[in-house]
């Protein structure tokens, strides 16, 4: 396989089908415009290389030339050629319509769904200590006020949660709680969805303001009994020092 | 030389435009699939008047409605941890100066106490879906509520900023009727787009708002309502819009890229024919 072009070409197919098919095998799926953006670099990362001297100029771009002027060109060639020129303005058009075509689809919102606490939370530590019956107790006042939304099984499958948009949170995830210190959860806990930042889109959550409603005892024992119901437990600075 | 050069960068241009354009279009993302409830409201624009006062109209059925979940009213006090209405259904049109928006949900019993609401954020302000309440890091705005009620017959233009807050307007614009068969309510509120009242929503086409729902099953159980005052089955916010008159012009931008490609192709084609004969 002598012509550059021809290399070019195949480099291409094959980042292509590595980036689509062989590396989703080992970690997650590329996102569009990533695949997008490796594939245009790639593009012309082989343009210059090809190009860099004159005689590969001329290997690179003396098919391409007389492929578009179709110089001796008959049969499928020629029939391609004549593709190649209705097919690049057509795609020019569908590019165009497709950036100013309406869309149906809301703006995107990008909700934090972990803001940082307001200072007088940060580094509260639970006042209880971690025995049985302040678990038990813990787990009874879950099960009365936060298991509706957030479910008898700490999975955010309450009954009332199929309604709210953003979902409750699902405390056995180990995205949720687990990356969070008791405090984070006492703040989220007594001032509700009404508490958080503008980031956190307040205007949208259910989370009940439950300063007005339950005590401060009540709520770290309900956080002690959500850890252990979830099987998870909280961060704490201790490991952050070890890291 | 020179020529040369030229046709190089020429050719390298061409050869970038089609592999961008060929890497973006196998490149693109599948929709996501599995998605069943809707995240927004379409208000189509058709013309003439709208089946305000017919819930059964034809035109409604020709609509592809949007689907919303909702959930017991839990966010404060008096809750209510089960409620009959579990989803509803809704469809919308507009005609350029009104707008018709149709809630149908499943409630086996009529009842005079049967109710629907739906919730609009009013102007830029950020407004929370429990009745504007108050948000601790944010500064609110207030919601324009619409209210129909079977015993009522008609529709109530209200709004709320905050718990205990929430009244009649000064000014009516909204009017709602209400029809109920074999275990489905279908009521359709409907209002000019524009008011001119400042308390309530301006619904102006190809612009998004935010709405949510609410639903009472007024059936009486022991002499009282099953679902009343802040116990009833709601919803969080959602979008909705209303569809904007078509813009042709888009289609002018269209074919004039495809005129500036053609025209790309012609002469970068005679250049190379010219060089190559130079």
């Amino acid at each position: 396989m002598k012509n550059p072009l021809a290399k070019a070409g195949i480099l291409l197919v094959g980042m292509y089908v590595f980036l689509k098919f062989i590396l989703p095998q080992f970690t997650a799926p590329l996102p569009a415009s990533l695949i997008f953006l490796y594939l245009a670099l790639t593009f012309a990362a082989s343009t210059i290389f090809f190009t860099m001297s004159g005689a590969g100029l001329e290997d690179f771009m003396g098919p391409v030339g007389r492929f578009l002027t179709g110089e001796g060109q008959s049969g499928i060639a020629g029939t391609a050629r004549i593709l190649v020129f209705l097919v690049f303005p057509l795609l020019v058009g569908w590019q165009t319509y497709t950036k100013l075509a309406p869309s149906d689809a809301p703006p995107a919102e990008n909700r934090t769904i972990h803001p940082a606490p307001p200072g007088e939370f940060v580094g509260l530590a639970n006042p209880f200590p971690k025995t049985q019956d302040n678990i038990m107790m813990g787990k009874g006042l879950y099960a009365a006020f936060c298991s509706p939304c957030h479910g008898a099984n700490f999975d955010g499958k309450g009954p009332a949660a199929p309604g709210f948009n953003p979902p409750p949170a699902n405390f056995s995830d180990p995205g949720t709680i687990a990356q969070l210190q008791e405090a984070y959860l006492f703040w989220r806990i007594k001032k509700g969805g009404v508490g958080l930042p503008i980031e956190g889109m307040p205007w949208k959550s259910a989370m009940p303001r439950w300063e007005f409603e339950l005590p401060d005892d009540w709520i770290w024992k309900i956080i002690m009994g959500e850890y252990d119901g979830a099987h998870q437990s909280p961060r704490t600075w201790e490991e952050e020092e070890e890291e | 030389m020179r020529r040369e050069r030229f046709l190089g960068v020429a050719l390298g241009t061409f050869l970038i435009a089609i592999g961008l354009g060929a890497s973006w279009s196998v490149a693109s993302d599948q929709p996501p699939e599995g998605k069943i409830a809707s995240v927004a409201v379409r208000l189509y624009l058709t013309e003439g008047s709208l089946p305000t006062d017919d819930p059964n109209a034809a035109s409604w059925n020709a609509i592809q409605p949007s689907e919303f979940n909702l959930a017991p009213q839990v966010h404060w006090p008096d809750r209510i941890q089960e409620v009959t209405v579990k989803t509803v259904k809704v469809r919308g049109m507009h005609n350029g100066q009104d707008l018709a928006v149709m809630v149908e949900y499943e409630d086996p019993t009529e009842s005079p106490a049967d109710a629907a609401a739906l919730e609009f954020m009013v102007g830029d302000q950020k407004a929370h879906f429990a009745h504007g309440q108050e948000m601790i890091q944010v500064e609110g705005g207030p919601v324009n509520i619409w209210y129909w009620k079977k015993a009522d017959g008609k529709g109530t233009d209200m709004s709320a900023k905050g718990f205990k807050t929430i009244r009649a307007q000064d000014q009516q614009d909204v009017s709602a009727t209400g029809v109920w068969q074999g275990g489905t309510w279908r009521v359709v509120f409907s209002r000019p787009l524009a008011t001119g009242d400042e308390h309530d929503v301006q619904i102006t086409p190809g612009e998004w708002r935010s709405i949510a729902f609410a639903f009472w099953d007024g059936e009486l159980v022991d002499g009282e309502a099953r679902e009343k005052g802040s116990q009833k089955a709601v919803s969080s916010w959602w979008s909705v819009r209303a569809e904007p008159t078509p813009d042709n012009s888009m289609y002018g931008y269209v074919v004039l890229g495809i005129a500036i490609a053609a025209g790309f192709e012609f002469f970068l084609v005679r250049k190379i024919r010219r060089g190559n004969h130079a």
